[in-house]
């Protein structure tokens, strides 16, 4: 069921009108933005673009296809300069297929770093991914520059790409006079996994294993999106008790990732207590996860026309060990707000305006805490959420104690929410089977759309089948993707070692932006 | 006698068990079971082992200062009564050559911080002499209150002078001299000691490229520079015990190292660090009290 997909073919010259009006129309999105190689069907190079606006459950999706090349060099029109939002997915578009976006104010490499071959495109479908693994050249040095500040008494701060802790690899670099940071330049995609390029290969049900390991603490959100792609291609419809459980699993994911980064945000502060408090919490959550599913990462739930574990099946239990949980946590979100030391760092630090967040796109509690009410779980209802009566929140002041305070009041929704379904479940209200039939479209090609709203932010997958059943493109775009390019902007004039602080109120994905 | 001038041993030998002891308080403060008391000491000879890893723009500083370093903080706990004043040792400083042979270390650290050439080094580095900046002044204010009480600048003879925490002036003093400890021993609210990340660090960034027994000469002085700085903290406002019997006063030690610890550890757990351009208001606001101590003892004349 695609019927709130509207695909629209486009010519070279409308391109660039049409995506600025759909994005500076009023309260236009740009979703998720891609290219396919479809040379085989005959449409050669396409260029998606996924709009909607948030008063309509409606996408709009512009599609230029044909692009042409001169000797081998495609280019298109960027659409940047109107649609800012649109940056990293064209810079993207460039590294892996090919195609320049021309008038792209800052194109320059951005998934694939010196060591990469040049003028290998690595999503064409006529690229292995053996061929580009002989051809790496592993002892040359990664060469491309930074954005270099230059002025008196500006120095450059190296951090990572590998860092202190168990987190993942990013570099970071820092202008900064004195402790005053000036600008800063992330060098991300080390963890780039060629996730498109497998999911290719692998074949649309086994994909959803893969799609569970974009990004691990989003492993539900990103397997619930790519099965719903998957449904709404070949029609299948949901059972309304996997419709639960999906909603009632991405809530419960939600809630840890929320709890944790809390928490985590206390190891910002130097703040030892509440960040062992938030650990713990975090783990009760965990381990409820793993007695619902088997798995504390919510992984090995989905599949594509349902569910393969009923979390449902003993909804008292779970209502108490809800409730015991939420009696916790609503002492540890206490303690915090009382603790001044705590709240006084937050204040003020790492301030995201809100015309920055809506101009670059920014998506889930990074644009919820700048004011901007992004939240697809009404904008796009899908799954049972229109069987719900729920809040989604905002706050106005952009700083890191906005973010943690929105994640506060997101929690006290999902654990709502998350009441509300055990409770429907309790009451037997919620029956029959949790898995239909899902085949491939046959004999025909079938694209669709797959969406949630994770606990980062908006999780979009899109999906194209070749008429064999086969995968001729699939397109994961995680939440950090759309909130990674806003760091610069909210550290700008903040003090260096305020900047995990920051960095943890964010708590983007490498992993999910780097695919 | 001959064995009092010994006392200083009990610093070298013991300040791992300290350290472990507070991190023993704030892990029980966190809900957490935490590593033995005894784990600074395996962390030591797990150090002395390992090889070192040195940075190529090191120079001599950089193999210098963890001996200055280890050398300094030893010779300032001879100057220090532990458990008996009456150490004829006592008699080589006061505590004006104490608290400057202490600085020396200190300035050693600085230098190689930026030897080693790297932006976490600096950065600890340049926020450490401004953190010295701000104590060195108000922790000689503060001692200043007990070294006019006591009629000297000996440490041995302003404990044996037995002004406890009985004035407004030791009060003050006493206060001023806490938030000394707490910057000078890197703790929170000032420093994290405790944290990964580099980019807020002052005390471990400046000992970052550091490593093997380099390092482990580095942490035993910073051990001991704690449990040298709490035992001044003892003999300049809780000297009650000290004078007579050795094992008595062994005993009364060991009491009052282990309430200053447990102060170390509540103050540690119970709030965040503060933002670094905030320091100066917390050391500004101790310098304030070190003076009016001082101001309050020469207006009540006690």
């Amino acid at each position: 069921m695609t019927g709130n997909e509207i695909y629209r073919d486009v010519t070279k010259e409308e391109f660039p009108q049409e995506c600025s009006r759909l994005f500076n129309g009023g309260n236009g999105r740009l979703r998720t933005m891609f290219a396919a190689d479809l040379r085989e069907t005959g449409e050669g190079f396409c260029i998606y673009a996924v709009f909607s606006r948030a008063q309509e459950d409606r996408f709009e999706i512009l599609r230029l296809k044909n692009i042409e090349g001169k000797d081998g060099a495609y280019s298109f029109p960027s659409i940047t300069p109107a649609v800012p939002a649109a940056h990293w997915y064209e810079r993207q578009i460039a590294d892996m297929f090919g195609l320049v976006p021309s008038g792209h104010p800052d194109l320059h490499p951005l998934v694939l770093h010196g060591l990469y071959p040049p003028e290998v495109y690595p999503l064409r479908r006529d690229i292995s991914p053996e061929a580009i693994g002989r051809q790496l050249a592993l002892e040359k040095e990664d060469l491309s520059p930074f954005m270099e500040v230059k002025g008196e008494g500006i120095y450059e701060i190296p951090v990572g790409p590998v860092h202190a802790g168990i987190i993942e690899p990013g570099h970071f670099r820092f202008s900064a006079v004195g402790e005053t940071i000036y600008y800063l330049d992330a060098r991300l995609f080390y963890t780039h996994k060629g996730v498109e390029k497998l999911f290719e290969r692998t074949g649309f049900r086994a994909g959803v294993r893969l799609a569970e390991r974009v990004s691990g603490v989003s492993s539900f959100a990103h397997s619930a999106a790519y099965c719903m792609a998957l449904e709404r291609m070949s029609g299948t419809l949901l059972p309304a008790r996997a419709a639960a459980i999906r909603t009632l699993l991405l809530e419960m994911e939600r809630l840890y990732n929320h709890v944790g980064d809390i928490g985590n945000m206390c190891a910002g502060t130097g703040f030892a207590v509440g960040y062992a408090q938030g650990a713990s919490l975090k783990e009760r959550l965990m381990a409820l996860n793993e007695r619902l599913t088997g798995s504390r990462y919510l992984r090995g739930v989905n599949a594509p026309g349902g569910v393969l574990a009923d979390p449902l099946d003993e909804p008292a239990g779970t209502l108490r060990e809800i409730e015991d949980i939420t009696k916790e946590y609503k002492s540890f979100i206490s303690f915090l707000t009382d603790s001044v030391s705590h709240v006084e760092r937050l204040e003020n630090a790492g301030v995201l305006s809100r015309p920055v967040a809506l101009s670059l796109g920014a998506t889930g509690v990074a644009a919820r805490a700048s004011g901007l009410n992004d939240d697809i779980r009404t904008t796009h209802p899908h799954l049972y959420y229109n069987q719900l009566v729920f809040e989604t929140h905002t706050r106005m002041k952009g700083d890191v104690f906005a973010r943690m305070m929105l994640r506060a009041d997101e929690v006290e929704c999902s654990i709502a929410i998350i009441r509300s379904i055990l409770h429907k479940a309790k009451g037997k209200r919620i029956e029959g089977s949790i898995l239909s039939e899902w085949e491939a479209p046959a004999n025909k090609s079938g694209q669709a759309l797959g969406y949630v709203e994770g606990p980062r932010g908006s999780v979009f997958y899109f999906v194209k089948s070749a008429a064999d059943g086969t995968p001729l493109r699939v397109k994961p775009r995680a939440a950090s993707f759309c909130n990674w390019p806003l760091m610069p902007f909210a550290v700008h004039g903040n003090i260096v070692p305020d900047f995990p602080l920051i960095n943890k109120s964010f708590n983007l994905s490498y992993s999910g932006s780097d695919a | 006698m001959g064995m009092s001038n010994l006392q200083f041993l009990i610093i070298i030998l013991l300040s791992p068990l300290l350290q472990g002891i507070i991190k023993k308080m704030k892990a029980y403060a966190q809900g957490r079971v935490g590593p033995g008391v005894l784990q600074p000491y395996w962390d030591l000879a797990r150090l002395f082992r390992k090889d070192m890893v040195i940075s190529e723009t090191a120079s001599w500083i950089f193999h210098a200062t963890p001996f200055i370093v280890f050398l300094s903080t030893l010779a300032a706990s001879l100057m220090v009564p532990v458990i008996t004043p009456d150490a004829p040792v006592l008699a080589i400083g006061d505590i004006i050559a104490l608290l400057y042979t202490l600085a020396l270390g200190r300035f050693f650290l600085v230098l190689a911080g930026l030897d080693a050439g790297t932006a976490f080094g600096g950065e600890g580095s340049s926020r450490e002499a401004t953190v010295a900046i701000l104590v060195e002044p108000m922790m000689m204010l503060a001692i200043f209150t007990s070294a006019v009480a006591g009629g000297s600048t000996k440490l041995s003879v302003i404990s044996k002078s037995m002004h406890i925490l009985d004035s407004p002036a030791h009060v003050l003093a006493f206060a001023a001299f806490f938030v000394a400890l707490i910057a000078d021993t890197g703790r929170v609210p000032v420093d994290n000691p405790d944290t990964h990340l580099e980019l807020t660090m002052i005390h471990e960034g400046m000992v970052l490229e550091y490593s093997g027994r380099y390092l482990a000469l580095l942490e035993w002085a910073h051990y001991m520079k704690q449990m040298l700085l709490f035992t001044i903290a003892i003999d300049l406002f809780f000297p009650f015990g000290i004078k007579g019997d050795a094992l008595r006063s062994a005993l009364f030690y060991i009491i009052k190292l282990l309430v200053l610890a447990a102060a170390m550890a509540a103050t540690e757990s119970s709030r965040a660090k503060l933002r670094f351009f905030q320091l100066p208001s917390l050391l500004g606001g101790a310098f304030v009290l070190s003076l009016l101590s001082l101001i309050t003892f020469v207006m009540l004349g006690r």
